[in-house]
């Protein structure tokens, strides 16, 4: 496998980005109000700074929101939301002719995506720092920051498997594909993930039941793990799970992407 | 004036006709899509449940009132979706040139661009949704006058909303590089889940009088707990009206600006 | 390797969901959907050798482009064999697909927003070119398409028939051994049409590359294809030399006169069939073992200021192919 035709096709997705800057300046717009009204709402609530519920206080709530905006920026951002209207379109066939590898191809074009978002987000959270001053907890323990930088490998690789396992219903269903995104990322993986409210709101058994399921892991517990709210066994032990989900989701993808492909083949597109 | 109306309402009738018709055909994506606003709204509901389990109040509105904000910010998200579902279709229809066609016929090119797909899958949703604002409103038990205010204002809120979705589609007119004008109109109107008044200012200001969310979303429900005057409520028409002749104002310039798309 | 590609004994089949018309049948599609078995390939079989143009020439749905997608791995044979380059086609090896190309009139490869050249660049990545052949390939196919100066224009504000060209030069940069055309010249002008088919005989004679182009254009057939395989029905009705396809089917002979004075048609009704009169010109058909003989009667009997003798055109002989009126006399090589 030669690295420089993925660099390629780096280099392409992040040139087409560019191809429409208005349209990613407003994406990005819309990312940062969506921020607002999850920082406000916590700043109401903790308007007493003394204030702790929830097994948070002020600095950590809102230190969680700003997490939510940078892991979002790295974990949510993506270019594979495209492959299920170029298999329904049936442009898949394209890219089957070239020599090289699709799930390769398209994690390539999410790093594309990931990092342009990483830059932005990156200077927003420096100006909403600036403009809300809002207390910032800072983690020091050397040994949870490193655990925090694996969950989160982890957590970009369980986006790309969940995000291509929806984007494969078209095979079956051509007309689904943005339904099917919109039902299972766009809700389901959004709200289970703790990108919309912490998943501490919930009681124990139901934060127990999401643990079983890969969605906790995509941002609330890398947060958690950064907040150090929770014992480093505790962290560990998702870890442990993380990699768990990774090598389900891989397994799966293979699985479903042959059932997929002569599918594909079968109906002749 | 009568026929005229009775003619416009025969062709929504039939252009909401022909939506359904194409909802039956997308039927899985349809169910899909369905699901996935049942569930946001239910993941929204549990989170202000438990939320206040917690916290007890929210800007000084307890659970009660809090849910209700909710419910009626939902009622108008779904009305405006429900009516102009159309707009979300405007941008490609501009690009494929699919406007031209639109202009050259003899129906309001506004009204069709409007109001031309009414969502069927909203209509299921709004009943359920009236019945659960009378439910969560009794426990708030209001007076009659205040009950009244709440209607009143919620037709003026669709009147903002209408204003807004003109707007909307004359700047899809005007530059076809804005992609993303509806879902930034969404992205304002869901500030208003919870009620405004947990924004600081000026943040909170803006959004109540430049960007009128807050008179749109938190002022109906506010009313219903007795909490604006008449005047505000004359003020807030005032501001309807001035939004709807703003925006058929921006519309017809926006039509002079209109460059045929070329394939 | 003597042959670039072996088909034998070919099947393929499609499952296909029918919906009924209307509100009924749309609902009825829902509760219980009616799936049909679609016969797209009935037991084909072919080779061609390195180097060669075949024109492969069939109605609308007769399996052309089923045929082409099988060959580049697209698709899976229910039964048969088929062989490309020493390669299982449905394998997809990155060493079989460096060495062929699909192109296919409505896919576009061409990223939408960005010059060609990007996707140039991209492809030849992709493909691992070594920067000298590319830069050769990309001089030598700009130059034959001349479409140099449009390398750095953004894809969507180009014509039509830019972006076709552009397109080949996005397929043709790794130099395939194997190129296969669906419908090449399709939504072209008569000039870009024929530019199309001066570039594909160029190409095959200079690089030996194996051309399969499908069509039911006429002209691609006439001035390109030296052999043909004419398909209908999913199944191979003629394959064979160009002239052999007129030769076999064409049983008459069209014979051209201009008159220098009217006469009765009835006595020219009685040399052949009259198949059109402007006069001074008479066009009429004969049976081809007749032709000189009744040509010397014209000659003789009438005032003809000149005559010419032609074939049956192509497309009618094809035409007549194609609803099976000589399906009873279906021939291969």
């Amino acid at each position: 496998m030669s690295l420089s035709k993925y660099i390629s096709v780096f280099k392409i997705s992040f040139v087409q980005e560019f191809a429409y800057r208005l349209n990613f300046v407003m994406w990005r717009v819309r990312n940062v109000m969506q921020i607002f009204l999850v920082f406000f709402l916590w700043d109401s609530v903790f308007s007493d700074p003394t204030r702790q519920v929830f097994g948070y206080n002020r600095d950590k709530i809102l230190t969680y929101v700003f997490g939510i905006l940078f892991i979002r920026a790295l974990v949510f951002s993506a270019r594979a939301v495209d492959i299920a209207g170029e298999i329904s379109r049936g442009d898949l066939t394209n890219v089957l002719l070239k020599p090289i590898n699709y799930f390769r191809y398209w994690f390539t074009r999410d790093l594309s995506s990931k990092a342009l978002n990483l830059c932005f987000a990156v200077i927003e959270a420096a100006i909403l720092f600036l403009i809300l001053k809002p207390p910032f907890f800072l983690q020091t323990d050397f040994r949870i920051l490193i655990l925090f930088a694996v969950l989160l490998v982890f957590a970009v690789l369980i986006f790309f498997g969940l995000l291509l396992l929806i984007n494969m219903t078209p095979f079956w269903a051509p007309e689904s594909g943005w339904a099917a995104q919109f039902l299972f990322m766009g809700i389901i993986t959004e709200f289970l993930s703790g990108a919309v409210f912490p998943l501490d709101i919930f009681p124990a058994t139901i934060q127990k039941v999401l643990q079983f399921s890969p969605f906790p892991y995509l941002l609330f517990f890398p947060l958690q793990t950064y907040l150090g709210k929770i014992s480093l066994s505790s962290m560990l032990g998702g870890v442990l799970a993380s990699a768990v989900w990774v090598i389900i989701l891989i397994l799966t993808l293979n699985y479903v992407w042959a059932k997929g492909m002569r599918r594909y083949a079968a109906e002749g597109r | 004036m009568l026929k005229k109306i009775s003619r416009y309402l025969k062709v929504w009738w039939l252009m909401s006709r022909n939506s359904f018709l194409g909802f039956l055909t997308q039927r899985f994506g349809a169910v899909i899509f369905l699901t996935g606003k049942l569930l946001r709204f239910g993941f929204f509901f549990i989170f202000i449940v438990f939320l206040l389990k917690g916290t007890k109040t929210l800007a000084g509105f307890n659970l009660n009132q809090t849910i209700f904000f909710f419910l009626t910010f939902n009622l108008i998200d779904v009305v405006s979706q429900f009516l102009f579902r159309e707009v979300y279709r405007f941008r490609p229809l501009v690009v494929s040139g699919g406007f031209d066609l639109v202009l050259t016929k003899p129906i309001s090119a506004l009204f069709r661009s409007l109001m031309g797909g009414a969502d069927v899958l909203d209509l299921i949703t709004i009943p359920p949704l009236v019945v659960a604002i009378i439910l969560a409103g009794r426990t708030l038990n209001p007076s009659i006058l205040h009950s009244a205010y709440y209607i009143v204002l919620i037709f003026n809120s669709l009147v903002l909303a209408t204003a807004f979705h003109i707007a909307v589609l004359s700047l899809g007119i005007i530059t076809l590089e804005i992609d993303h004008t509806i879902m930034i109109y969404r992205d304002l109107t869901n500030l208003g889940r919870f009620p405004v008044d947990i924004y600081k200012e000026p943040l909170k200001g803006i959004l109540t009088y430049l960007v009128p969310v807050g008179i749109m979303i938190t002022l109906p429900a506010k009313a219903f707990i007795g909490l604006v005057s008449f005047k505000g409520i004359l003020v807030s028409f005032a501001l309807g009206i001035l939004a709807i002749s703003i925006a058929l104002r921006f519309w017809d310039f926006a039509l002079t600006k209109y460059t045929s798309a070329s394939s | 390797m003597d042959r670039a590609i072996i088909v034998d004994h070919l099947v393929k089949n499609f499952e296909v969901t029918v919906k009924g018309p209307g509100l009924r049948g749309a609902i009825s599609s829902i509760i219980s959907p009616k799936r049909k078995v679609v016969r797209a390939l009935k037991n084909i079989s072919f080779t061609i050798q390195p180097g060669e143009l075949v024109g492969f020439i069939g109605p609308n749905g007769a399996g052309k482009t089923t045929t082409l997608k099988i060959l580049s791995g697209l698709l899976y044979p229910t039964s048969g064999f088929t062989q490309v380059l020493e390669f299982d086609p449905w394998d997809r090896r990155p060493e079989f697909l460096k060495q062929i190309s699909l192109v296919m009139g409505q896919k576009n490869q061409l990223w939408w927003d960005l010059p060609a050249i990007e996707t140039f660049e991209l492809n030849r990545a992709i493909y691992e070119i070594p920067k000298r052949d590319y830069e050769e390939t990309l001089k030598e196919l700009t130059e034959l398409l001349q479409v140099e100066k449009l390398l750095n224009i953004q894809v969507r504000r180009l014509s039509l028939g830019q972006r076709m060209k552009l397109e080949l030069v996005a397929a043709l940069l790794h130099k395939p051994k194997i190129l296969f055309l669906d419908e090449p010249t399709i939504g072209l002008d008569l000039i870009a049409q024929e530019k199309m088919r001066e570039f594909i005989y160029e190409y095959n004679k200079r690089n030996g590359a194996s051309i399969l182009l499908t069509s039911h254009n006429m002209d691609d057939l006439i001035n390109l294809a030296r052999r043909v395989i004419v398909i209908d029905e999913g199944r191979i009705v003629f394959d064979g030399a160009l002239e052999e396809l007129v030769n076999r089917f064409a049983k008459e002979k069209i014979i051209k006169i201009f008159l220098s004075e009217e006469v009765d048609i009835k006595r020219i009704e009685a040399i052949g069939k009259v198949k059109k009169i402007a006069f001074p010109e008479v066009v009429l058909s004969v049976p081809r073992s007749a032709t000189a003989v009744a040509a010397a009667e014209l000659l003789q009997n009438f005032p003809v200021e000149d005559l010419t003798i032609e074939e049956v055109p192509v497309e009618e002989i094809v035409r007549k192919v194609f609803r099976g009126e000589m399906r009873s006399r279906v021939l291969k090589k």
